[in-house]
């Protein structure tokens, strides 16, 4: 585990209470996720007790404890979305990819995850991929939309 | 010497210092506010939502509303009703929640008898924890160990120790153990079908006729209600 | 851009902004917030800048980059500024007829420009498109004028005035009383009288006050806040400088939510330059009074938009909100007073000190003043950010701005207040939008999120959409909300799979009453609004599945099936190419295997006749 990026990240901050969040959010940002020996290190260079850093990570969606895929599909089901069918899109999405909500497909391309409303709500329903928006995504779009990675990649598709 | 108030408890004048807990004002004088999360020397933490009461307006300054008791602080004229027709409803029905999540928790079975609890309408689910807190509370702050914690949101909100390894901090005390409502060992009653056996009613029937009169009963023997614990804690015993 | 230090130091570089600008002969205003760069603004400002690198046009046409314009479904929207000509949907491609034809010939694009659905005809001023025409928009409309990264463009518009006369000729309290004279209430949702807030904050003791700017904005389907917080950060600055100087404050904080990153962006940048001009910092113009503010960013949590809850994630902890017997202005961020109100609240400010809380007050009704920002979305034509006067109906707002139904299909009822409010019905459609009148109708105005519903939606099905959401959010810590929408879920689940049964009904709306009174904070009190005003309006819908295991909507995916009608049956073959189960037999008739469908939808889509059509399913009682 590198954790020289740790230190850039931790330096100078401490005084004020926020600055937990702001670490951790860089911690994420950094490292795709909040590793475990990350978040004990943190905890012993901040003095915040382990438990609240632990809770933290556990509490806003923002944070995860487990690395993700290559490639983050995030699926808006705020209500404008949930209206135009949002949920027929992340059925397919599940069934096609063979992934829950919060899980990584098993060869460890795709990260599916949720989010309750972008603010993108005119493009209804909303798909951010590898933080690329696209909008207006019906199931039938699902195969362009992984195709699109792959061809970026020069692979061929494997998830028909 | 801190200041005392006057406060109208379910018709009864109470007085207490003010700022403090109308709950702990209230069990004090004798008036039975059913509780669950609550345990003196803790912050109050109004999780459990059990000791409801109706603070009702004074001069006709708008609409009663129902709040938790052991949050409440006590000031000078202050009128509240732990046993009006809402605040028997919510407690009532909060109790039926808490039941239908842990039946086979001793505690939550003669809670739901003292408070009139007669038939559960939901699925059983089989829970070992109802987040009451004590077991957190009082490992941050009677111990300052800060060992365990809420770790989650919504119903995946459940007690743990960091990343489910007992820390360094945490100094094998075993009090989160004792103050759980959980521990105690249920009573051998028919659990098994989805159902309340009523058989502890035979032990709180004087309770039922006084509901706003504490009667001293021994509900969940092992984990007495909030009043045994004050008495207790004022005699030295315990 | 220097330092100021006095107000008439401000005023003097003011005059020098506005007459520098005077001299651009041709201004392009792109619009190129989070949707528009979603609808491929950034393509477009690249296509436009690399067309425009010439000896001719570099220096003569002058390229504002702003944030929302508010008419979302036509973004990216080009305006050339002194011919008025707004293009619609702009592609990269369009650049160049637009540089050639427009910008050197002065011929507008017919092709780019807006149709009118109804007339049929193309507008060409923004002003007269009507989705523009019937809205008051005092807020949303300063985007067109500001570049968010440039603060001279803010300057230049008026910026910064309303501070320099407060810190000139004003006292704290003479503050506090023109707020209170305007009427503001609260944008947030609560819409709590915003001068009373600030007297009680001024009022409350304590050593320090804080000033906080709510924008967590987690309603979906809200998103008037990041509009505005995105297009024009200064404006909420100098908001919160204004309160923050009739509190007594010398702290303030943005929380932006996780989700917005531009917005985050762009009140960092506006911050370092409020800072370096002497907007904010130490001895801000020169006089006593000294506010700086730091952007938090919040972690993605909804809970967080409760005021409590706010503030323990302020305070580096989890957002967990706590009783609310003494409020927040007095005891908050830290324990001290402090003063949160609502990005749009904020908003408001800097104007009803220029114009005057009497201009502020003469719009809206009696009780709720000014006007407000509303995320119109759903089934509706036109979506978009929509400002209207307080006291606008829901049919001038839904048909005459928003152009009715989007696909066709009957509007069957609105839904406002985001997870806090209810459904109201077409028949409710009269009612002016305001604090009370929605309320009272068993909904609420809310923060703004306004999203139409129509035939294809299932009511049930929608009400259970919000306690998910809710279940998701909820903090956990109180039994109410974390175990009793949770069983209100559980039931409503049992009606949308074909389980449900009359008792369970009457269970629902006892466990909605619990909830609604006995829950520690407002997520959870305002959590059965959904539920009980979809039982209220649409009860019948209820009725339907529970006692005929029938779902009017087509929705409920046990309770429908899908059927091809042979009749319109052409035999293409292209639902059996999209299914995705291999659940549409071919033979001398085309029939889907119900045991294998998995009610995906894609055949529907696919079939051009439209041969495929759900109907009531085959489920046991």
């Amino acid at each position: 585990m590198d954790l020289s990026q740790l230190e850039g990240i931790v330096q100078g901050r401490g005084s004020d209470p926020f600055d937990i969040m702001e670490v951790l959010q860089d911690i994420q940002a950094a490292y795709h996720y909040l590793p475990e020996e990350v978040l004990c290190r943190v905890s012993e260079t901040m003095g915040v007790p382990l438990i609240e850093v632990f809770r933290l990570a556990n509490f806003y969606k923002a944070f995860t404890l487990k690395p993700r895929g290559q490639h983050l599909i995030t699926v808006c089901m705020g209500t404008a979305c949930h209206v135009r069918n949002s949920p027929r899109f992340l059925d397919e999405v599940r069934r096609r990819l063979k992934v829950e909500p919060g899980g990584t497909t098993q060869d460890g391309e795709f990260t599916l995850e949720t989010v309750n409303c972008l603010g993108a709500c005119a493009l209804a329903p909303v798909v951010i991929m590898d933080g690329k928006y696209y909008e207006h995504m019906t199931p039938a779009k699902l195969g362009s939309l992984l195709g699109a990675v792959r061809v970026q990649e020069g692979r061929p598709l494997a998830h028909a | 010497m801190p200041k005392l108030v006057s406060m109208i408890v379910d018709g009864a004048t109470v007085r207490a210092p003010a700022g403090s807990s109308v709950l702990e004002a209230a069990l004090e004088a004798g008036i039975c506010i059913p509780n669950l999360c609550h345990m003196p020397g803790v912050h109050a933490l109004g999780a459990c939502r059990v000791c409801l009461v109706e603070v009702i307006p004074v001069a006709g300054s708008g609409r009663t509303r129902l709040t938790t008791s052991c949050t409440l602080e006590a000031r000078e004229g202050l009128v509240v009703t732990a046993h009006s027709p809402n605040a028997v409803r919510a407690r009532r029905n909060i109790v039926e929640l808490l039941l239908a999540e842990a039946p086979n928790s001793r505690a939550i079975q003669d809670l739901a008898v003292r408070v009139g609890v007669r038939a559960v309408r939901y699925p059983m689910r089989n829970k070992n924890c109802v987040l009451c807190g004590r077991c957190v509370r009082v490992c941050d702050e009677v111990w300052q160990s800060k060992s365990l914690g809420f770790v989650g949101r919504g119903s995946d909100c459940h007690v743990a120790l960091p990343f489910n390894t007992r820390p360094s901090t945490c100094k094998r005390c075993n009090t989160c153990v004792d103050v759980c409502p959980m521990t105690v060992t249920p009573c051998p009653g028919p659990q098994k079908a989805p159902a309340i056996c009523g058989l502890c009613e035979s032990q709180c029937s004087m309770a039922q006729n006084t509901p706003d009169t504490c009667v001293w009963c021994e509900l969940g023997r092992g984990f007495q209600c909030a009043r045994w614990q004050m008495r207790g804690l004022k005699a030295g015993i315990r | 851009m220097p330092r100021l230090d006095s107000p008439a130091a401000l005023e003097t570089l003011r005059q020098r902004l506005i007459a520098a600008r005077a001299f651009w002969p041709v201004r392009l205003i792109l619009s190129s917030g989070t949707c528009g760069q979603a609808s491929g603004s950034l393509a477009v400002l690249a296509a436009l800048r690399q067309r425009l690198d010439r000896p001719d046009l570099r220096d003569s046409v002058h390229v504002r980059v702003t944030g929302c314009q508010g008419f979302c479904d036509q973004e990216p929207l080009l305006i050339v500024d002194p011919l008025d000509v707004a293009y619609c949907r702009v592609k990269p491609q369009d650049i160049e007829e637009i540089v050639s034809q427009t910008l050197l010939e002065g011929r507008v694009v017919e092709r780019l420009l807006y149709v009118d659905p109804r007339s049929g005809a193309r507008v060409r001023r923004e002003a007269d498109i009507p989705f523009f025409a019937k809205q008051d928009r005092a807020l949303i409309s300063k985007n067109r004028w500001v570049d968010p990264c440039n603060v001279g463009d803010y300057i230049a518009a008026g910026g910064y005035s309303a501070l320099a006369a407060v810190l000139s000729w004003f006292a704290p309290q003479r503050v506090i009383e023109e707020i209170r004279a305007s009427g503001l209430r609260g944008r947030g949702g609560a819409g709590y009288p915003t001068g009373k807030k600030w007297e009680q904050c001024r009022n409350a003791p304590g050593e320090h006050r804080y000033v906080i700017c709510n924008a967590d904005e987690g309603d979906p389907g809200a998103y008037m806040d990041r509009g505005l917080l995105e297009g024009n950060p200064h404006l909420i600055l100098e908001g919160m400088l204004i309160g923050a100087y009739a509190v007594g404050s010398e702290q303030g904080f943005v929380y932006v939510r996780n989700e917005y990153p531009l917005a985050v962006q762009n009140v960092r940048v506006a911050i370092e330059q409020a800072r370096e001009m002497g907007l904010l910092g130490r001895n801000i113009l020169g006089t006593n009074f000294s506010f700086d503010v730091k952007v938090a960013r919040g972690g993605g949590a909804f809970v967080c938009g409760e005021s409590t809850a706010l503030m323990a994630s302020l305070e580096g902890k989890v957002g967990e909100p706590r009783v609310k017997d003494v409020h927040t202005v007095e005891r908050g961020y830290l324990d001290q007073p402090s003063l949160l109100n609502n990005v749009e609240t904020w908003a408001n400010v800097p104007d009803i000190i220029r114009r005057g809380p009497a201009w502020f007050a003469a719009r809206g009704t009696e009780t709720s003043k000014g006007s407000k920002i509303f995320a119109l979305t759903g089934q509706v034509k036109n979506t978009g950010l929509v400002e209207v006067r307080m006291g606008t109906t829901l049919r001038e707002i839904i048909f005459d701005i928003g152009g009715g139904p989007r696909d066709g299909k009957g509007i069957k009822a609105v839904q406002t207040g985001g997870p806090s409010g209810g459904c109201l019905p077409v028949s409710l459609f009269d009612l002016p939008v305001d604090f009370e009148a929605l309320a009272e109708a068993g909904s609420m105005m809310g923060s703004g999120g306004m999203v139409v519903v129509d035939e294809s939606v299932c009511m049930v099905d929608f009400a259970k959409y919000f306690l998910k959401f809710l279940q998701d959010e909820s903090c956990g810590k109180c039994v109410p909300c974390r175990v009793g929408i949770g069983r209100m879920h559980e039931i409503l689940t049992d009606f949308c799979e074909g389980r449900g049964t009359m008792a369970q009904l009457a269970v629902l709306e006892e466990l909605a009453w619990t909830v609604q009174n006995a829950s520690l904070c407002a997520l959870g009190k305002t959590a059965p609004n959904p539920v009980l005003s979809t039982l209220r309006y649409f009860r019948d819908e209820y009725l339907a599945h529970v006692e005929e295991r029938h779902c009017p909507a087509g929705v409920c995916k046990a309770l429908i099936r899908y059927e091809i009608d042979d009749a319109l049956c052409v035999r293409c073959g292209e639902c059996i190419a999209v299914c995705p189960h291999g659940a549409i037999q071919e033979g001398e008739t085309y029939v889907i295997d119900n045991a294998v469908c998995q009610k995906c939808g894609i055949c529907e889509d696919a079939c051009a006749p439209e041969a495929i059509r759900r109907t009531r399913g085959l489920v046991h009682a």
